[in-house]
């Protein structure tokens, strides 16, 4: 089909799905309304049944926890994707990071002092910060998702303060990947523990805790903190699948 | 009786392990270890299949039962129908995994992981009384999809196909929960039933939006016209043992997620508005679409493909009638269709582990060294057609049994996807008449896909397709079959059963016998259809050698380059089909409530 | 009209994400446009789950039974977003290794499957 044909033929669709939509929109309650059950009822119950002051992270990991398991699986399974898809084939093992770094030829740039120290300093920083995120999320924002994520961007700082030897050895490692398919399991397995006490699968089966530690609200901090893993390693292996493509061929071009 | 949740945990915690190990565990371990794991589901979702049979009852995740009216968390609701399918994905994933017993490319350790994974999305998908769960499960099911067609990265085709792929049916399942938020804007729920007593009757403009932004996204799933553009494309691309699943389970349960939803949330403005007749209309367009477009098709996976989309356009039809008139043959025909369609996948999977090719005009011939594989592609061909013997024939008896005039449908298109698979079989392993038309889609170069540098066919490779062959026919004589498929289809479309098992926890299930009915004028239809599909493949192959009058009419193919010149294999053509398509089904909608 | 003004965005949002998937002369910004209409059911989900002068659902420093906004729509987005930031990074890769292979990132030159 040729461009302009495409495109009348999406305006057409698009005009209809726009009436559709638009439509619908019109019988929804008004904004800032919110009307349904649901949200309100477990706001009202999360901190008493559960001890989480995070109501959010408690519906994550605890009341819809099942929906999480699937989400870290779509996660698990694209880094699975990422990785079949730009695997080295055969003749290319040896090149790109076996024993030659891809990233050392971003070693020659010259770069200011500034940006090397601030990067360096910062990266412990971040990597605290993540650890604080992932652990508090059953009281405050934050959790296993966005600790992990947080964890996953320091060893960035260090590529970009020029230390790429440091950057390759943590990212490449066999272990990243093991970590990754640990907090995966880790997961099913706390489901799996609670099978095994007689209750249903993902039932909060740990001690409470009291309202407020760290240590409460039983599995939530747990699944929470696997979950953190998983997602750092797994944002640790997506970056090194991509820069390892693409300097692999930057290197050879530059060489 | 072991918990259902091991369906979904122990698939994922296995595929996790063998990821995680990939590297020290050898290759016969992953295959060995992933088999177990999909037998394992195949046993238990057989008992829960018997014994749902007469008690359907409701699991609940982290022991959130509901609380008076409200449901608090995601349930499980273990009907026969659910648990049949769940069955039927672990039987199709166990003998995917036999077929690619050490010979097949597992791209580093990735394939078997990225298989259970497959599994316990599906798994997941069809048991769950939650809507939002019901997304996640299907999100998961494509991401596992697109990243199985990723094992053949040395060409570029292989990429354009998944990319096609991956683009399209992202943009369905973001319709599937805008569709979703609508409706819980309005209920403020998220579990089906729930959602279905808070709806009632209810389709003014909202209940309209909602259930055509949700029916569209599961039909795209489904491959309905004009959302299949996809499927051709991710089937010349993707593995054999994955086109297995995609063509025999995972394309039927999006067809699956439109009827679950239209039988629990719109339960109400179903059947009273004719709202069914959507799906009629669809099922009976897509049904002839396929069956031209796969009738012109001379790559084997591509014809398989679009034969593909031509029968689930079969079964939404069943669908739409079947919303008055029953189910049973809706699901009597989606077993056989998936035993059937698994089986020719298994055998052109043979010819390319054999030949390295599946291009109908480059393998004219050489097939007749194959005798196993020969007799295999016959049977498939006989048993789309709507043989007698097949599964197929006896849900297609009971789907037309009411209304007659589907009979036409079925006819045309079992007779000419029936006869594609003859006449490329006619060609391939008996060498009749010429080699056939060489056109672009045909020459989309087949890579190879195991390592074996033999090219022996060892017993794992014709193994999955005995089975799946056998199993057709056998299933179709099997009388307790038929009557348990009965009891599943009374209970999917009974929305106060199911209502009840949500909040009650269990209900008990009448035994029922599947009402009996005349066999011969079926048998006759079902003969006719055979032999016509016979002879037009005959008539296709030979045409060439007959008196000018008797010969193919000249102007067809030219005619049919531009419906096949819609077939891109760009993007954005893709999406914009999709976007006329949902205007479509939401004016039909519309009208059809008026 | 003017009450559900955010759900217009949404809307907005999801036809233009559709338009650049259709409109893309580059297979990155089809991946882009993709994520784009992701975005749309973020606005709104978490449009629907807003109520004027709720707080936010976190008990850290409020009392149980004030007010708050919907916490279940927040979780939902949450998930949301890991799906869309995993079907990204898939998408991109596969652009990559397409133009790692046949040297072009416009979709009119990979009409490899064409019928």
């Amino acid at each position: 089909m040729t461009e302009r044909h495409r495109l009348l033929l999406f305006l057409a669709g698009a005009c209809g799905l726009a009436v559709l939509y638009l439509a619908g929109i019109r019988n929804l309650p008004p904004w800032g309304q919110y009307r349904g059950p649901y949200g309100d009822v477990i706001a009202q119950l999360a901190v008493f049944q559960r001890h989480a002051t995070d109501t959010v992270n408690a519906i994550t990991y605890d009341y819809r926890g099942f929906d999480t398991l699937g989400e870290e699986f779509i996660l698990f399974s694209a880094v699975t994707g990422v990785m079949l898809l730009l695997r080295p084939e055969d003749g290319q093992t040896s090149r790109a990071g076996g024993e030659k770094n891809p990233a050392s030829f971003r070693d020659r740039a010259a770069l200011s002092e500034t940006v090397q120290v601030l990067a360096s300093g910062v990266f412990g920083f971040s990597v605290l910060f993540g650890v604080y995120i992932g652990t508090h999320g059953q009281l405050t924002p934050g959790g296993g998702f966005q600790g992990g994520v947080i964890i996953a961007a320091a060893p960035m700082l260090l590529y970009i303060a020029e230390n790429t030897e440091a950057f390759r050895r943590i990212v490449s490692h066999p272990v990243t990947e093991a970590l990754e398919a640990a907090g995966a399991a880790a997961y099913a397995l706390i489901g799996l523990a609670a099978l095994a006490c007689g209750a249903p699968f993902l039932t909060n089966v740990l001690p409470l805790g009291r309202t407020g530690d760290v240590l409460s609200s039983g599995t939530i901090a747990l699944i929470s903190a696997c979950v953190g893993v998983e997602v750092a390693a797994a944002f640790l292996l997506l970056i090194w699948e991509y820069l390892r493509e693409i300097l692999a061929r930057a290197g050879n071009a530059e060489a | 009786m072991p918990s259902p949740a091991l369906l979904v945990a122990i698939p994922l915690t296995v595929a996790a392990l063998l990821s995680g190990l990939r590297r020290l565990l050898p290759r016969r371990c992953a295959d060995l270890l992933s088999i177990l794991t999909a037998l394992g589901n195949l046993v238990l979702a057989s008992l829960w299949t018997l014994h749902a049979l007469h008690r359907t009852q409701a699991y609940w995740f982290g022991n959130w039962y509901p609380r008076g009216s409200m449901v608090l968390g995601i349930g499980f609701v273990m009907g026969p129908a659910g648990c049949g399918l769940a069955t039927l994905a672990a039987l199709l994933t166990t003998l995917a995994l036999l077929y690619s017993w050490r010979d097949l490319d597992s791209g580093g350790g990735h394939y078997h992981p990225l298989m259970l994974i497959f599994l316990a999305a599906m798994s997941g998908f069809v048991l769950t009384a939650d809507l939002f769960n019901l997304f996640v499960f299907f999100e998961l099911m494509s991401v596992a999809a697109f990243a199985l067609c990723g094992l053949k990265t040395r060409e570029p085709a292989p990429l354009a196909g998944a990319f096609n792929f991956a683009v399209t049916n992202t943009v369905a399942a973001f319709l599937v929960l805008t569709g979703i938020a609508l409706l819980y804007a309005v209920t403020g729920a998220l579990n089906l039933a729930q959602i279905g007593q808070e709806l009632g009757g209810r389709h003014d403009r909202l209940v309209l939006a909602a259930f055509t932004f949700l029916i569209t996204g599961f039909l795209v799933k489904a491959a309905a016209f004009p959302f299949h553009f996809w499927l051709p494309d991710a089937h010349a691309v993707a593995p054999t043992p994955v086109c297995v699943l995609f063509s025999g389970i995972m394309v039927q349960l999006g067809l699956f997620g439109a009827m679950r939803v239209s039988a629990t949330i719109f339960h109400g403005s179903l059947a009273p508005t004719g709202l069914h007749d959507l799906f009629v209309v669809s099922g009976a367009v897509t049904a002839v679409w396929g069956a031209m477009m796969c009738f012109a098709e001379h790559h084997l996976k591509r014809l398989l493909a679009f034969s593909t989309v031509s029968h689930t356009g079969l079964m939404t039809l069943a669908f739409g009638l079947g919303v008055r008139n029953g189910l049973t043959g809706l699901f009597l025909y989606l077993t056989g269709h998936a035993l059937v369609k698994a089986g020719l996948f298994f055998a052109a999977g043979i010819l390319l582990h054999r030949f390295r090719s599946v291009s109908e005009p480059a393998l004219h011939g050489r097939g007749k060294i194959l005798p196993w594989t020969c007799m295999l592609w016959f049977l498939g061909g006989l048993g789309l057609a709507g043989a007698p013997a097949f599964l197929l024939a006896s849900g297609e008896a009971r789907i037309t049994g009411a209304a007659p005039w589907a009979e036409t449908v079925f006819l045309l298109a079992g007779v000419v996807t029936g006869a594609a698979v003859l006449r490329a079989g006619l060609r391939i392993f008996l060498g009749l008449g010429d080699a056939g038309p060489v056109d672009r889609s045909s020459q989309v170069d087949e890579l190879p896909e195991t390592t074996d540098a033999a090219h022996t066919i060892h017993w794992h490779l014709y193994l999955p397709a005995c089975i799946c062959m056998g199993g057709a026919v056998v299933l179709s004589f099997w009388a307790a079959f038929t009557n348990g498929v009965f009891s599943a289809s009374r209970g999917f479309l009974d929305f106060p059963a199911y209502a009840h098992v949500v909040y009650s926890g269990a209900i008990l299930l009448p035994q029922r016998i599947a009402p009996s009915f005349s066999h011969t004028a079926p048998l006759l239809q079902a003969l006719v259809r055979a032999l016509l599909a016979l002879g037009l493949a005959f008539w296709a192959v030979v045409h060439l050698r007959l008196p000018r009058w008797l010969r193919w009419p000249s102007h067809l193919e030219g005619s049919m380059r531009p419906i096949r010149a819609l077939q891109s294999g760009h993007p954005g053509d893709y999406v914009a089909w999709l976007t006329v398509g949902c205007a479509t089904v939401g004016a039909a909608a519309f009208w059809l409530v008026r | 009209m003017l009450a559900h003004y955010p759900y217009f965005i949404a809307a907005w949002v999801f036809l233009c994400g559709l338009y650049g998937i259709v409109r893309s002369r580059h297979l990155v910004h089809t991946v882009i446009s993709l994520a784009i209409l992701q975005t749309s059911t973020y606005i709104l989900l978490l449009a629907i789950g807003f109520r004027k002068g709720g707080y936010a659902p976190i008990f850290a420093d409020i009392h149980p039974g004030v007010v708050t906004v919907d916490p279940v729509v927040q979780a939902l987005m949450l998930t949301d977003v890991v799906v869309e930031a995993t079907v990204v990074a898939l998408l991109l890769a596969m652009v990559v290794k397409a133009y790692e292979k046949g040297g072009t990132t416009s979709p009119d030159d990979l009409r490899y499957m064409r019928g």
